[in-house]
């Protein structure tokens, strides 16, 4: 019998749910390692994002669903609430313990109910309704919320990058 | 890769080229040895070799043991190599004096084992996340560890040699880092065997998480310990070692995590097994049957929260060793047990309060706090047999009220159940004052029985009671309260409680001022009333005791008055009955003593005469001189 958080992990790959439309086949990168997990979002519909196919990896924790994985586009991203370096700074991927932002209820955090896929839909919901009072990306919040205009410009550049256009 | 190539190659190069050259030189073996010896440059060369050759031989053996590494070991590897170099150069610093070749390569060799031991940690924590371990990898892990364990006892051995024969040296350094590097590799063994014997059963094994958290606690204790010897040690012979506080600091946190760990877990498993109940099959089959937590089905070992979400147990413990809340709903549980264990006393003092009640009326005392008082002292407290009619003619409030006593003195005791039992008072007081509206004031927690007299305007009443109004309304069900609500009942309720005993010393203190004032009285009476024989004195009593016999009714209250007298003036509802008629009492004792002392000297002084009358006028113009008894109150 393997450890807890293998066998976890491979029952939410063989779990075959309809997954949202919107994010594409997650799954371990190779079958060796169960750990790094690859995904590709797409860019919600009627979004500045429209149209753009991003990669991102999923990294978990051995003690996995006790704690939750580092998710990070592999792509260039610019979006308030992903770090210049790709990781992605939502409150599902946060444990209750920590708060980088310092101000997350716990309620919203990390659970072991929830799972990859809940993970990747609070993603897309994120790039479609970016939060900016918790900037991971400042430079991307500020223009979010002054020169909606530009961000919208700049979010079309990286979908059409993400598309090798 | 290509640049390590290159280098590998380059110093492969040189040394063949410097050799070569000291042969054509010396073209005899020791010479050349001397002379490369001698010459700088090719020491030098040769140095690089030597390191080139380390470098070589570490791949080697990582190709043995590890095969290819994993980017994360890897990544993981060179972090780790990083700060051990700077700690290498910082160690360095402090043993400058005996810094040496032989020296530089004791700390190498050291450094290229303690690779090896980070690598054999990564490793074993990968069985946990490799769905297949075949044997080799058995084989490498067992035969690694064992080569490891090996080599470190040696060298620790080897160091307690030197510092034995030869004093303390560099060599207490080695001896305590291969020491670490020894319960470093213990640790690991423990976790491979863990591993292995979980990987062998087919069932999840629940007590596992249980062990690795004691095998960190044990190792982390022994590293603790050692480096605090190696500390004190270290600053006694040599300097402050600069280069272990890192390590050392890393240690002490490691270990505090595992207590901290291990109580948490301690914890946990302790509420599992005394506060939620185990699922029971119809709950399993109500509910989906799988564990979210690990998305399997729940056969057996499956508990049931307060909030009705049902897991595996031992899911349900490693979260809790991390956090207490439901994991659907987020619920705390600990908080939900506390509510749990508050309502379980909470029924308790119900049935024992009515127990009470029949023994309350029965001793006539106060019952509980202050047994030693006279009855009528609180008359607050539940009824006694004195109580005027109003309360009597509503005789459900009698026994409400009677309940009320006991519970509250049950609260005084039990500050901690304090809430749910003086909650059960006011239900019992509500309904008291539902059944009896004219007899006690609603809302007021206790049966007040009405003043049995009109209250005399010249005494301050005192104010009604402050808790009346602060007093909460019952709580629906205590079960579903929280926390915090809870504690505001009691701190409620302890209000409550000090505003009772502030009205008493008020009452206390009214009654000092009462005594104050008749005594006051009846001083001036004295000094008024002329300086009598003894006699005089003797026949007054005489007097009195036939003016008993004349009239039924007056001595007997007079009797009462002054034996509650020196209790204090009793209460405050009696008190203004007391201070009229110890009043009126003076003024019949002066009557009867003049009667008296008319019966028996017959001639008092004509001034003394003219006083008394005068005295008489003013005092008692209606009441007649004969010792008639005077109006009762």
């Amino acid at each position: 019998m393997a450890g807890t958080a293998l066998k976890r992990l491979m029952a939410e790959y063989k779990h075959d749910d309809p997954i949202s439309p919107s994010v594409c086949s997650p799954g371990p990168a190779n079958e060796e390692n169960f750990f790094e997990w690859e995904a590709l979002i797409m860019g919600p519909e009627d979004t500045c994002f429209e149209g753009g196919v991003f990669p991102a990896i999923l990294s978990f924790p051995s003690d996995y669903p006790l704690s939750p994985p580092k998710m990070r586009f592999t792509c260039d991203m610019f979006h308030p609430n992903i770090y210049p370096d790709g990781r992605v700074c939502i409150s599902i991927l946060h444990a209750p313990g920590d708060d980088p932002m310092g101000y997350e209820s716990s309620a919203e955090r990390w659970s072991p109910v929830q799972s990859v896929e809940k993970i990747l839909l609070s993603v897309v919901s994120m790039l479609a309704e970016p939060n900016d009072e918790s900037g991971a990306n400042v430079d991307a919040s500020k223009m979010w919320r002054e020169d909606r205009e530009q961000f919208y410009k700049l979010a079309q550049k990286i979908v059409r990058k993400s598309l090798g256009l | 890769m290509v640049r390590a190539a290159l280098v590998t190659a380059t110093s492969m190069a040189l040394t063949g080229a410097v050799v070569a050259h000291a042969y054509l030189l010396k073209h005899q073996f020791y010479p050349t040895v001397v002379y490369l010896t001698k010459s700088s440059p090719s020491m030098a060369v040769l140095y690089i070799q030597a390191f080139v050759l380390v470098f070589l031989l570490g791949k080697i053996m990582r190709k043995v043991f590890f095969g290819q590494l994993r980017a994360a070991e890897m990544e993981h590897l060179i972090e780790r190599s990083w700060y051990a170099v700077t700690e290498t150069c910082l160690a360095f610093t402090v043993f400058r004096d005996d810094f040496s070749p032989r020296f530089v390569a004791l700390f190498t060799l050291l450094l290229f084992l303690k690779c090896f031991h980070w690598l054999a940690e990564d490793r074993v924590d990968f069985m946990e996340r490799s769905p297949n371990i075949s044997w080799v990898f058995h084989l490498r892990v067992l035969s690694l560890l064992g080569l490891l364990a090996v080599m470190d006892f040696l060298f620790v051995n080897h160091a307690c040699h030197s510092i034995i024969t030869r004093g303390a040296s560099v060599q207490l350094v080695f001896g305590f880092e291969y020491a670490i590097l020894l319960t470093m590799i213990l640790t690991t063994f423990i976790k491979y065997v863990l591993h292995t014997v979980d990987l062998q059963s087919e069932n999840p094994w629940d007590n596992k998480a249980v062990y690795m958290l004691y095998t960190e606690l044990f190792t982390g204790f022994i590293k603790v310990l050692l480096y605090i010897a190696f500390m004190t040690i270290m600053i006694k012979v040599h300097t402050f070692p600069l280069f272990a506080i890192r390590p050392m600091y890393l240690a002490m946190r490691q270990f505090k995590k595992a207590v901290t760990d291990a109580i948490m877990s301690r914890r946990a498993i302790r509420n599992m097994n005394t506060l939620y109940p185990d699922a029971t099959p119809e709950d399993l089959q109500a509910s989906d049957n799988v564990c979210i937590i690990c998305r399997e089905e729940m056969v057996t070992g499956a508990k049931k929260l307060p909030c009705n979400h049902i897991f595996h147990s031992s899911c349900l413990r490693s979260w809790f060793q991390r956090q207490q809340t439901c994991p659907t709903c987020r619920m705390d549980v600990l908080r939900a047990s506390n509510n749990n264990q508050a309502q379980a006393p909470a029924p308790a003092p119900a049935p024992a309060a009515p127990a009470n009640a029949p023994a309350a009326p029965a001793p006539n005392v106060a019952p509980g706090m202050l047994p030693g008082f006279p009855p009528g002292v609180f008359p607050f407290w539940g009824p006694f047999p004195a109580v005027p009619p109003p309360a009597a003619a509503a005789p459900p409030a009698a026994p409400a009220a009677a309940d009320a006593p006991p519970s509250s003195t049950d609260t005084t005791q039990a500050a901690g159940t304090s809430q749910p039992t003086s909650s059960a008072a006011d239900a019992a007081t509500s309904s008291a004052a539902a059944a009896a509206p004219g007899s006690a004031i609603p809302g007021f927690p206790f049966s007040f029985p009405p003043p049995p007299f009109p209250a005399a305007p010249w005494l301050p009443m005192p104010p009604p009671p402050p808790f009346v109004s602060s007093m909460p309304p019952p709580p629906p069900s205590l079960s579903r309260l929280t926390e915090e609500e809870l504690r505001e009942l009691e701190a409620e309720g302890r209000r409550g409680l000090e505003a009772r005993l502030q009205c008493l010393q008020n009452i206390h203190t009214l009654l000092d001022a009462a005594m104050l004032n008749i005594h006051h009285y009846l001083s001036t009476v004295a000094t008024l009333a002329p300086p009598r024989p003894e006699g005089g004195a003797a026949e007054a009593g005489g007097a009195n005791r036939e003016a008993a016999s004349a009239g039924a009714e007056s001595p007997a209250t007079e009797r009462d008055s002054s034996t509650s007298d020196p209790v204090g003036g009793a209460t405050v509802s009696s008190q203004p009955a007391d201070s009229t008629s110890s009043a009126s009492d003076a003024e019949r004792k002066e009557n009867w003593d003049e009667g008296a002392a008319d019966d028996e000297n017959g001639e008092p002084s004509a001034a003394e005469l003219r006083r008394r009358r005068l005295r008489k006028l003013e005092t008692s113009p209606s009441s007649p001189t004969s010792p008639s008894p005077p109006p009762d109150n």
